[in-house]
């Protein structure tokens, strides 16, 4: 096709990157070896350099990756953006098998919610939902800007948009904080496994997301863009978006 | 991704660092590969020691019941996740569909290079949980409560499962798209190989089915170090939740591992019999994608014994039987291909015929599994180990082994076929039907599977001996493959370009080992191309 005709134009080479198994190895030592340091084995040398080493490595990685994809000619080129749905596909089930687990604890029992729950106020949540569609709104103006060329606009609605999801996790930890101090924590019953578990994935979400802002803002302060980036990185956005909708009116409206 | 190092004419690039940092799907195939057959010489060890510890009454080689099943946990978990589906998926598909469809790489070449060190560092921390001290003694399958209750570290399990499940779903990511939009210009959809095909329904289904994996085992995560209730029936949890969970993805998980091996199958059948598929369009729509239709909706049969309504065993009874239809279109095309063929009996297609028979055990025994009635009596014995051994162990690892051999002169410009080949071919076939036909018999007369230990059993002694044996007979064979393969690699016979003569592109168009970019030209075909163009009239 196209690209391949592109591609053939150069001789070939063998291609290699060391970014992938960086941001891999920092997973590692991030995820696997830092949890069990903190939970399983309570050695808070383990956990520090576990999570020290991850960091480290997926920052660079990720940084290197980044870097790559906006200084070189892609073999194959214009399928990512094809790729990102094909996985949010995946990410719905995972939220699928959660929402069910709640369903299936919150039907199997006479009353509603179980003993042990403070009042959580609703007030919250709706204006987390105001800033995150806002947020929404803000990225796709921000995209609009940069296919009219207009970098500084962009920028500055990027930054508006990472400020916009800063302020929806602060919510988050604020609201959890508040919980917490009045007891309600994720063994308390069954409402809490659920409203700890389904929130926090979907605040796993959103701080995955600012990442990757983040990693679209720099170069492009400094002038450089890959707009197939931006445009994963916008729908990814949009998807945490519309997934909210299913967390706030499951998890506090019902 | 010209590397600004390679491009500004610089001194070549260490061989190490294009190896070690690759992202051509063919050197990323071989890295699954390497990995894979790691996994699956560890794994086999621990099978040999189980084997060893059954051979007669009483404690023999273990030093404890715990120990067994750390040994019972591993072989499970790498043979199923570091040796199978990296195999199959990893290896087969990573070097030969692009090459099957003439696309120059996966689509996101970094992504796959990020899978396959998902795979690597997945591998290592089953590695590690082998030597902690706590190590996970939970199976394979990791069923609460004593996943939740037992002082091992669950979280290595969980972690392992989160490394491999990723990097498949990126996995599904990658090829999907590949195939839907990378095809070369002509190929139409029913001019792929069915390898391909088997790889994107095994994909569909790995993206489909992971992530309900995944949602399972960070549930018992949670459980078990946050306190949370999810599994815990005394706050209202629900310890059955984890078991469909669990199976929702896990019985689909066989198909993942069914299906590539079957495509590699037809390519060898195909290719050694110079005929084309039979029944090509059924074989694809009814019998690949029926089987994909029908995977999500049969896992209860995992669950018969565990207590639930009779409408719904009886639903699900019908639908694993329902099940082997498209089975059986796809094992009746492969036999068809062998009809009025004129057959080339090499170690490949020896794999192929030694298959076609697996398939029809491994697939005749499930029948009465599928019976609530019958897997009452029959669950937790030695039959339905010896079953899914049958389909899943001895199928796709012959697939597997026949598919090395078919393709290993295209990888390696060599042919690996000779006397040792043939050796070690026939010491696997015995060996694998001396040791688990037995199992089969003890079973149906009531041994439990999962024991180290069967005082209570004595007069399966003998079976147990015989099975034993048998699985001496295979390590023999084992080792001799692949002391053959590395022969073979080495100094192996050197083997023209398209030595079976095949019709499909990985064969036609690309050097011994293809070299960078894969095609020297862009590749285009005709309307009337076919990967099977054999025998036409």
């Amino acid at each position: 096709m196209n690209t391949d005709a592109h591609a053939s134009a150069h001789a070939h080479h063998w291609e290699w990157s060391w970014a992938p198994m960086a941001v891999v190895a920092g997973v590692f030592f991030l995820v696997p070896i830092a949890f069990s340091g903190f939970f399983v084995y309570e050695n808070t040398l383990m956990t520090a350099v576990g999570a020290g080493v991850g960091v480290i490595l997926i920052l660079a990685g990720v940084a290197k990756w980044v870097d790559e994809g906006l200084t070189q000619v892609p073999l194959i080129s214009g399928v990512a953006n094809i790729g990102l749905p094909i996985f949010i596909l995946s990410e719905i089930f995972i939220f699928l098998s959660l929402f069910a687990s709640y369903w299936l604890m919150r039907l199997g029992v006479d009353s509603w919610p179980p003993a042990g729950t403070p009042e959580i106020s609703k007030t919250i949540p709706l204006i987390m939902t105001v800033i995150l569609v806002s947020s929404s709104l803000t990225m796709h103006h921000a995209e609009a800007k940069l296919d009219h060329g207009d970098r500084s606009a962009f920028n500055k609605w990027l930054i508006i948009t990472i400020v916009l999801g800063t302020v929806f996790l602060g919510f988050t930890a604020y609201e959890y904080n508040h919980l917490i101090s009045v007891g309600f924590i994720p063994s308390t019953n069954i409402y809490s496994t659920a409203f700890y578990s389904i929130t926090g994935f979907h605040a796993s979400h959103v701080f995955v997301g600012l990442g990757a802002f983040i990693a679209v803002l720099l170069p492009s302060l400094g002038g450089r863009t890959n707009k197939t980036f931006v445009t994963c990185v916008s729908v990814y956005w949009h998807f945490v978006d519309v997934v909210w909708f299913f967390v706030a009116s499951q998890v506090y409206f019902w | 991704m010209n590397t600004p190092s390679a491009t500004a004419g610089h001194a070549a690039t260490p061989a190490w660092k294009e190896w070690l940092y690759t992202t051509d799907h063919k050197r990323i195939g071989v890295l699954y590969l390497i990995g894979s057959m790691a996994a699956f010489g560890v794994a086999g060890l621990m099978a040999i020691i189980i084997r060893l510890e059954q051979m007669d009454v009483g404690m023999q080689y273990i030093s404890s019941g715990t120990q067994y099943n750390g040994f019972l946990y591993f072989h499970g978990a790498a043979m199923i996740l570091a040796f199978l589906i990296p195999g199959l998926t990893g290896f087969a598909a990573n070097y030969f569909l692009p090459l099957m469809i003439a696309a120059r790489d996966v689509a996101v070449p970094r992504i796959n290079a990020f899978s396959v060190w998902l795979f690597y560092f997945a591998i290592v921390l089953a590695l590690l949980s082998f030597v902690i001290p706590d190590a996970p003694d939970i199976m394979w399958t990791g069923y609460p409560p004593y996943s939740i209750t037992t002082a091992a570290n669950t979280s290595f399990y969980v972690f392992t499962v989160h490394l491999l499940g990723f990097s498949s779903i990126l996995g599904a990511v990658n090829f999907l798209v590949t195939v839907i939009y990378m095809r070369a210009p002509g190929i139409g959809w029913n001019q792929l190989n069915i390898f391909t095909w088997t790889t994107i329904a095994a994909f569909v289904l790995q993206l489909i089915f992971i992530p309900v994996l995944a949602a399972a085992v960070t549930l018992l995560l949670f459980d078990k170090y946050l306190g949370t209730h999810f599994y815990d029936p005394a706050a209202g949890g629900d310890v059955l939740l984890y078991q469909n969970l669990f199976w929702f993805y896990s019985h689909p998980a066989v198909y993942v591992i069914f299906l590539p091996a079957v495509g590699i199958l037809f390519e060898i059948l195909t290719t050694m019999c110079k005929n084309q598929v039979f029944n090509y369009k059924a074989a694809v729509y009814a019998g690949i994608w029926g089987i994909v239709g029908i995977a999500g909706i049969v896992w209860i049969h995992h669950l018969y014994v565990t207590g639930m309504p009779d409408w719904l065993r009886l639903g699900h009874m019908v639908t694993t039987l329902l099940i082997s239809v498209p089975v059986g279109i796809l094992t009746l095309s492969m036999w068809g291909t062998l009809y009025k063929s004129a057959i080339t009996y090499n170690t490949a297609m020896m794999y192929a015929v030694a298959c076609l028979y697996l398939i029809l055990i491994g697939g005749l025994t499930g029948i009465p599994l599928a019976l609530p009635s019958l897997t009452i009596h029959l669950s937790e014995t030695a039959f339905v180990m010896a079953h899914f051994h049958f389909i899943m162990a001895l199928f796709a690892a012959f697939a597997l082994f026949g598919g090395i051999y078919y393709w290993f002169p295209k990888m390696t410009g060599r042919y690996a076929d000779g006397g040792l080949a043939t050796t070690s071919f026939w010491l696997n076939f015995i060996g694998v039907n001396v040791t688990f036909i037995p199992l089969f018999i003890i079973g149906v007369e009531g041994m439990p599977r999962r024991y180290w230990d069967y005082q209570m059993f004595p007069q399966f002694d003998g079976m147990h001996e015989i099975a034993t044996y048998g699985s001496f007979i295979v390590a023999a064979g084992m080792l001799l493959q692949f002391a053959n393969f590395i022969y073979a690699a080495v100094a192996g016979k050197k083997a023209p370009l398209n030595p079976w003569n095949s019709q499909s592109l990985e064969w036609t168009h690309t050097q011994s080992p293809p070299g960078p970019g894969n095609f020297i030209d862009d590749v285009v075909v005709d309307e009337n191309w076919s990967p099977y163009n054999y025998n036409k009239d």
